[in-house]
């Protein structure tokens, strides 16, 4: 009996152990970050901005309750000589414990990115915290004024902008994935741009009368990045042949000029691709033979032309492999006069095939990509044109 | 004898691969990937081969003395004071691995986890739990094993899961470091696969000590494989010159892993299996630290040095490897290697010479 009444007691003071006692935190004792910034200042401190969720706003009866409605999110900024001691001073200003790891980007200001990116991304895959699939992006401006624009379609920027990222129309990096770059000698990192974009006025009874413009993000190209330095941007279009080239243009569409009726566009929505990079290398000259395969559907013609012809389909695919040789062209043009930079991986896929030569060529690898001759050659398909045989509405000539 | 349990060969195997496997999956990668890169998969292969002839050796000497743990064999192969010697070197080497394997535990769940907690609550919770299981002798081990070693296939679906983030270029070039490198990163999976070395303490209670080559093969060869699956998430998903810049390669690629924006924060499986595999780990050392012990001294029962052995294992985690991190690995792992190959290879040799022990064709207990 006495027996029984010592192993009761002990169960009884076991079970006050099992909801784990130190770093016990309640979700009321959160803070949520959803997007994190960080930007140099004038005096060349770095500022942390930080996106808080208040969880309120993130019930259900959040949207609908009407007056007295709480923000969906709080943005706050502190400026420190590092990250973490930032993140002391925010601390002094969050009544909550800041908590990392449901932040889903981190967005870098322009002035900081030209002083170096991985003085910031060290903290962030250093620290348990944060996730390594946090979305990476380059701020044209501040990063502050990423996390402070109006969402659209969600509740946040942070999330806006994670959702935009994730549709793939151009070229996203996860964090992880920038070390990764930055870790290689064959490769040179390049990061998601991002801006704040004016959008005409506000309108709707929640938008409120003291704000006319609205301020939207944006992606915007790329962020050429030397060794982790920011020195050059590509724009939307050039974006689309870095895709092309690293063989990540999953999505979007090529516009060719139609066979047959100059002045009028198609476009053909890309469905699958994928691009192979062959190096070739004798000793003295060193060129790459770039083949990207591609098939798509059209989805849309300008022209009035019947396409519905073999011999069209086929102009049609030439034209479309001239168009991407043209896109990929002058992005590569750019990166070798202009930067300088293997911000392709060439040097990777000349590492897997000229492991030897590698050894010497990795230290001064730029100029030999700089140098490097690249020849492009497409093959691109037509599969399907959609759900008209011939463009609707015009009479059989 | 001193334990009367006894344990059929499957307990054995699964007992071999928990003793194995829990650090291995977390730790090995990191200092593999550091030497050999790429090539990372051929210095795991040089050392599954290593790790059976590990097996082959200890298993071959270990039979030739049927009923007795290396520590009692010691002293029939080289006498009474040398073997004293030999044995307590096999005590030492079990408690240091054991009390290793604490520090590992605690802090990565330290790192990783849980910061505010001081890292000696973990040891302590370990060594307690371990404790029980030792006290309570070999069979209870096991079947404590068993119970939770399917935990370990969450380590597959993790790697299944995760292959869409896995790029097959990122093996290439093959043999790109050479030779040497790959050897060097051979060293740590060796040390790893080479604590089977701790069967030469459990075969006596084995229901067929005969079977003990299958054991010993079929566990290598599976925590060898296991092992090799890990490093190759890691490689694949990171690249060889990102992967060796984590301390915890694994559990950072399981981090990634995000399905369709629901299926992610896999943290948890890297967690369950590092938990209950590290209790089993802590476990086989404990055991085979306290059972040497107590045959070294002579004693009748092994479990009143069940209390001492702990608190010296948990006291040695603290005193033996530093107090911070860079300091534990640069104990890893070379000096594994004299008592896992040198001693038992010396130790079958002598006895060969000597002619002690029975011949291996007629092992019958």
């Amino acid at each position: 009996m006495r027996k029984k009444i010592a192993i009761l007691l002990l169960l009884f003071f076991l079970s006050g152990l099992l909801g784990g006692c130190w770093s016990r935190s309640e979700i009321g004792e959160e803070a949520i970050i959803l997007g994190t910034g960080v930007d140099l200042t004038e005096d060349g401190l770095i500022r942390l901005s930080v996106q808080i969720a208040s969880p309120g706003a993130f019930s259900a009866g959040g949207d609908t309750s009407g007056g007295g409605k709480e923000p969906p999110a709080w943005v706050v900024w502190a400026e420190g000589e590092t990250i973490e001691d930032a993140e002391r001073y925010l601390a002094m200003k969050v009544p909550r414990r800041i908590y990392w790891d449901h932040s889903i980007i981190l967005v870098i200001g322009e002035r900081m990115a030209k002083r170096g990116t991985e003085m910031v991304s060290n903290f962030f895959l250093r620290t348990g915290e944060p996730r390594e699939n946090m979305w990476l992006m380059v701020a044209r401006g501040e990063a502050r004024d990423i996390l402070q624009a109006q969402p659209m379609l969600a509740k946040t920027s942070a999330q806006a902008t994670g959702f935009l990222t994730r549709m793939k129309t151009g070229y996203i990096v996860q964090i992880w994935e920038y070390a990764e770059m930055r870790a290689s000698k064959g490769v040179q990192p390049v990061v998601t741009g991002v801006e704040v974009q004016d959008f005409g006025e506000g309108r709707g009874p929640g938008q409120g009368e003291n704000s006319t413009v609205q301020k939207k993000v944006e992606l915007s190209g790329v962020a050429v990045l030397k060794v982790d330095k920011l020195i050059g941007w590509l724009d939307a279009h050039e974006t689309r042949g870095l895709l092309w080239l690293k063989g990540e243009a999953k999505e979007g569409a090529v516009i060719v000029p139609s066979p047959g009726e100059p002045g009028k566009e198609v476009s053909i929505k890309i469905r699958r691709s994928h691009t192979k990079i062959v190096p070739e290398y004798d000793g003295e000259n060193l060129w790459f033979n770039v083949n990207i395969y591609v098939e798509g559907d059209m989805v849309e013609q300008q022209s009035r032309v019947d396409l519905a012809k073999p011999e069209q389909i086929k102009a049609l695919e030439t034209a479309m492999s001239e168009e991407i040789k043209a896109r990929t062209t002058a992005t590569l043009e750019k990166a070798q006069t202009e930067y300088g930079l293997d911000i392709f991986g060439f040097g990777n896929a000349f590492h897997r095939k000229y492991r030897k030569e590698w050894r010497e060529m990795q230290n001064h690898w730029d100029e030999e990509f700089s140098r490097a001759g690249v020849n492009i050659a497409v093959e691109a398909h037509v599969r399907g044109i959609g759900l008209l045989s011939m463009p609707a509405g015009s009479p059989e000539k | 004898m001193l334990e009367h349990g006894k344990i059929d060969s499957k307990q054995a195997i699964l007992l071999m691969i928990s003793m194995i496997l829990p650090t291995a999956i977390l730790i090995v990668p990191a200092i593999t990937l550091k030497y050999a890169k790429q090539d990372a998969w051929l210095s795991l292969i040089l050392a599954t081969l290593v790790g059976l002839l590990i097996a082959w050796l200890v298993v071959s000497l270990s039979l030739r003395f049927p009923g007795k743990t290396i520590i009692e064999y010691t002293e029939e192969i080289l006498g009474r004071v040398l073997g004293k010697i030999v044995g307590f070197l096999y005590i030492y080497t079990f408690m240091r691995i054991g009390s290793g394997v604490c520090r590992e535990f605690g802090f990565f769940l330290v790192t990783a986890m849980m910061p505010e907690t001081p890292m000696i609550v973990f040891i302590i919770i370990a060594i307690v739990i371990s404790a029980y299981a030792v006290r309570n002798g070999l069979e209870v081990l096991c079947r404590f094993n068993q119970l939770f070693i399917p935990v370990t296939g969450l380590l597959v679906i993790a790697f299944l899961l995760s292959t869409t983030n896995m790029k097959l270029t990122r093996l290439l070039p093959v043999f790109d470091t050479g030779l040497l490198s790959i050897a060097q990163g051979a060293v740590s999976p060796i040390a790893w696969l080479g604590e089977i070395l701790t069967l030469a303490m459990i075969i006596p209670y084995l229901t067929k000590p005969k079977e003990a080559y299958r054991v010993a093969v079929i566990s290598v060869l599976l925590s060898g494989f296991i092992l090799m699956i890990n490093t190759m998430e890691s490689l694949l998903i990171f690249g060889p010159d990102l992967a060796n810049h984590w301390l915890y390669p694994t559990y950072n690629a399981v981090r990634v892993v995000s399905i369709a924006n629901f299926l992610e924060r896999l943290d948890a499986v890297i967690l369950m299996v590092w938990i209950l595999g590290g209790f089993i780990k802590i476990g086989v050392f404990y055991y085979a630290f306290v059972l040497g012990s107590a045959q070294w001294m002579g004693l009748k029962d092994y479990r009143p040095l069940v209390l001492p052995a702990g608190l010296i294992m948990g006291a040695s985690s603290y005193f033996l490897f530093g107090i911070n991190i860079v300091e534990y690995y640069s104990h890893l792992p070379y000096h594994l290697i004299l008592p896992e190959v040198v001693i038992p290879l010396l130790l079958l040799i002598v006895a060969l010479a000597k002619g002690k022990g029975k011949k291996s064709e007629d092992e019958a207990t």
